[in-house]
């Protein structure tokens, strides 16, 4: 399956055709400038310092209506395994509704309806008769406003994996214990997994929001803003986290800050009104975009 | 299509940043031309005032650098601000050099005139007008943001350095004619190199232009008319003629 | 400064007319709290909660009445409350927008604020006139009836004030949306559940007019709840226009116990909502 995005460096191939006058005059630009030498050395290609990252899940032709409303216009875009895509644009983009599609939690709502495929590992998951728990269970979600569930600590992490295993209490122990380490919240609050999720701070509750999320070992990780409602040691906590976690999984994150995206994302994909504008590396994108509509807003040229 | 800031203060500063360039840049022309006429009228108190007037180029670039920082930590520039803010440091630290240079070519005129004119003199201003038309083209091409003048700058060093090649050569040939030049046209080479360099920085600066306006760098390397590291002096050659 | 000093005595004037209007409204209160204690304080005692309640001329309790209104709140609780829980649940996770909904809110609205009379009426006619006689089971029912309107409203906007949010990260783990009702929705909303459960209890405690037209009243111990019953406020309507002294007493009596079991339910339900959001 050709993917329209073959390239990590192609931008999107349904977006107009708004290149700016400011292209770059030849492909192999990172070349060096100095001297006779520079003929001999080969052009380093783009991906041999991460290897070129596999297709996780590819979205295409994604249009997404809210009623009469059309909120999303024909977006193709992927996301790739072990690496995080960060979606940025100003309010009412509908960067958190193109995430919602992932998961399909969009389907609580009547009214609702997105058209196009999203294919994860060559699945298409808007597929009408398709599993929504295998969906879910592939595919986890943290959300702006930290959600702990009103239980025991350990109970809000157990809760997920409760839904799909039966598992005696020593290796649920264990589950549990791996999910708060792997969300760096272990050592702080291993003494007392029985007191209230609400007991903890707000950094807290969100760790334990995404170590609920990876508790049911998942494939995909979205986060929805998830450091926008926390103070800024918060905030790097958990970009901290995820540039742990990103090892392991697929990571796509919504954000309105865009240093954010800067510093935590590897690629990224600006949209606006409801349109795709670019989608590149983060390096490209922060550095010198192809688009000037992109370059206006990541400079605070317009909002 | 915006090409203001939503934050004012921040176009300001941006403002701010490319006016000292420009300042800086008029004053290097201004140095430069004064350090001609020093040589051409054997001026020392043109020369010792051009000297003096260094420093006043170094405290620009201070100041300049010191704009630079706070405005790249406090407003996180991305892409075309980055680029501009990054530019602006390369191309003063060149213009300070260029500075420098002229301030060497007027500390040596000082020397120069209290010797005895000899008719080689001529051969040098010529070169730095040369030279002043580069640095003086940049800055305008800098101000316009216009990358196809900064390329044609880029390809005009070429002759530059083929001039001070040629020059290279007939200081050899006077020096081997008569060795009470030798002084004189020593000076005179070195003042001709300084020259040359002030042309590669005013070539620098146009390759960071290129840069600031396009996003990637020149990929050609740049011509190279420098012969002169190749030169070779046969002494039998001199004695023949 | 003119415009200061006017301003500060509007402020003046206005408070002092909301204090005057406090002062109104407390005084009748406190009036009839303290009519009821001093009248009714008499009648407390041990033979209160043991003796039934006796002919005119000689002393007694109202142990049986007690019992009766136990006993058909009891019942009027177990049956209303899962109906009214339910019903909430309904309107609020599974109807939002829905024009049934609209339509069921409208109706339990209309019930919520209808006369209790006209509830006892209709169950007169339903189960007393069909049984061919009272019954407890009917005065269980009319106060059942009663209960459920108000533990839907409750129930209902105690639901709604979950955030969406939480209900979502529960979806979005994977569960059915009945355990998110359930395992999420529902811990989340239950103490402000709790409270409206006990208020619930608190209404129905005084209702006087349903239970004369079903369960009416009895004179004697009865545990048969396929008869008359007897019960608080009919007792206490009974005695209390009665021309005999003693029972006018124990009528008093009676007003005080069903106020302070109120008063009590109350403050349970703020002591319970203090104390969960304290723990948290």
């Amino acid at each position: 399956m050709t993917s329209p995005v073959a390239r990590p460096l192609a931008s999107a191939p349904d977006a107009p055709d708004r290149s700016s006058p400011l292209d770059a005059p030849s492909p192999q630009a990172r070349r060096p400038l100095s001297t006779a030498l520079a003929q001999r050395v080969p052009a380093p290609e783009e991906a041999t310092a991460m290897a070129i990252p596999a297709d996780k899940v590819e979205m295409r032709n994604i249009s997404f209506f809210y009623g009469k409303f059309q909120a999303l216009h024909n977006i193709s875009l992927p996301l790739y395994d072990r690496r995080v895509t960060a979606f940025i644009g100003p309010s009412g983009c509908g960067k958190s509704t193109l995430l919602r599609i992932l998961n399909r939690i969009y389907e609580l709502y009547p009214g609702q309806v997105a058209t196009g495929e999203v294919y994860l590992d060559g699945t298409n998951i808007l597929a009408p008769g398709l599993d929504l728990n295998w969906l879910r269970a592939k595919i986890g979600m943290v959300f702006q406003k930290p959600t702990p569930f009103p239980m025991s600590i350990y109970d809000n992490i157990a809760f997920g994996i409760r839904l799909y295993e039966r598992l005696p209490r020593s290796e649920l122990d264990d589950r549990v214990e791996s999910a708060l380490r792997r969300a760096a919240l272990w050592d702080e609050v291993k003494d007392k997994l029985r007191q209230s999720g609400l007991s903890l701070s707000g950094g807290q509750q969100q760790r334990l929001c995404i170590a609920r999320a990876i508790a049911v070992e998942p494939e995909i990780l979205l986060l929805d803003e998830p450091a926008s409602a926390l103070d800024p040691l918060s905030t790097q906590r958990i970009e901290e986290l995820i540039a742990e976690l990103k090892v392991d999984y697929c990571i796509a994150m919504v954000t309105h800050n865009m240093q954010q995206a800067a510093r935590s994302s590897d690629y990224t994909a600006f949209l606006y009104l409801g349109e795709l504008v670019e989608f590149d590396e983060t390096e490209r994108i922060f550095t010198h975009p192809k688009v000037r509509h992109t370059e206006d807003y990541i400079t605070g040229r317009f909002g | 299509m915006p090409a203001e800031h939503i934050i004012k203060s921040y176009d300001e500063e941006l403002n701010r940043l490319s006016k000292m360039i420009v300042e800086m840049g008029g004053l290097a022309e201004s140095q430069l031309a004064a350090a001609i006429d020093a040589v051409i009228k054997r001026d020392s108190e043109l020369a010792a005032r051009v000297v003096e007037g260094d420093a006043k180029v170094d405290q620009l670039e201070t100041e300049l650098d010191n704009l630079a920082i706070r405005l790249l930590a406090l407003r996180q520039p991305m892409a075309r601000d980055l680029r501009e803010i990054f530019v602006a440091l390369k191309i003063a630290s060149d213009l300070e050099r260029i500075c420098d240079y002229a301030a060497n070519v007027a500390k040596r005129s000082i020397a120069l005139s209290q010797s005895p004119p000899i008719q080689l003199v001529h051969a040098l201003p010529r070169m730095a007008q040369f030279a002043l038309l580069l640095v003086k083209d940049v800055i305008t091409a800098y101000v316009e943001h216009d990358s196809d003048k900064a390329l044609a700058i880029w390809t005009r060093d070429e002759e530059l350095a083929g001039m001070y090649s040629s020059l290279f050569r007939e200081f050899l040939t006077y020096m081997m004619e008569d060795p009470r030049n030798i002084g004189t046209c020593t000076h005179l080479l070195f003042m001709a190199k300084n020259i040359e360099r002030i042309g590669d920085h005013a070539t620098n600066i146009a390759e960071n232009l290129y840069y600031l306006v396009h996003g990637t760098p020149l990929t050609q390397a740049r011509p190279k008319g420098d012969k002169s590291s190749l030169e070779v002096v046969a002494p039998d050659r001199a004695e023949s003629r | 400064m003119q415009l200061y000093a006017r301003r500060r005595l509007t402020n003046w004037l206005v408070i002092g007319l909301s204090v005057l209007a406090t002062g109104f409204g407390l005084l009748w209160l406190v009036l009839v709290l303290s009519t009821l204690l001093i009248n009714g304080i008499g009648a407390i005692g041990p033979s209160l909660f043991t003796e039934m309640t006796p002919p005119p001329g000689s002393s007694g309790g109202l142990l049986n009445a007690i019992a009766g209104s136990l006993a058909m709140t009891a019942i009027a609780t177990l049956v209303g409350t899962p109906t009214g829980i339910l019903a909430g649940t309904f309107l609020a996770e599974y109807s939002r927008g829905s024009r049934f909904g609209e339509v069921v809110r409208f109706v339990n609205d209309i019930l919520l604020s209808a006369p209790s009379i006209i509830i006892g009426l209709f169950v007169y006619e339903a189960m007393v006139v069909r049984m061919g006689h009272f019954s407890a089971w009917a005065g269980a029912m009319a106060l059942a009836i009663i209960t459920v309107p108000v533990v839907v409203r409750t129930t209902e906007d105690m639901l709604r004030l979950v955030p969406t949010a939480l209900r979502e990260a529960a979806a979005a783990l994977g569960a059915p949306k009945w355990k998110v009702i359930v395992m999420v929705t529902y811990r989340a909303a239950a103490q402000g559940m709790m409270t409206g459960m006990l208020l619930a209890v608190a209404r129905i405690s005084g209702e006087t007019a349903p239970l004369l037209f079903t369960a009416l009243n009895n004179q004697f111990w009865s545990s048969d709840l396929n008869g008359p019953m007897a019960n608080l406020p009919v007792v206490i309507f009974q005695f209390a226009m009665s021309p005999y002294a003693d029972w006018q007493v124990l009528a008093w009596g009676g007003a005080l116990l069903i106020t302070a079991t109120i008063l009590v339910l109350n403050i349970t339900a703020r002591v319970l909502a203090a104390w969960s959001s304290f723990k948290q």
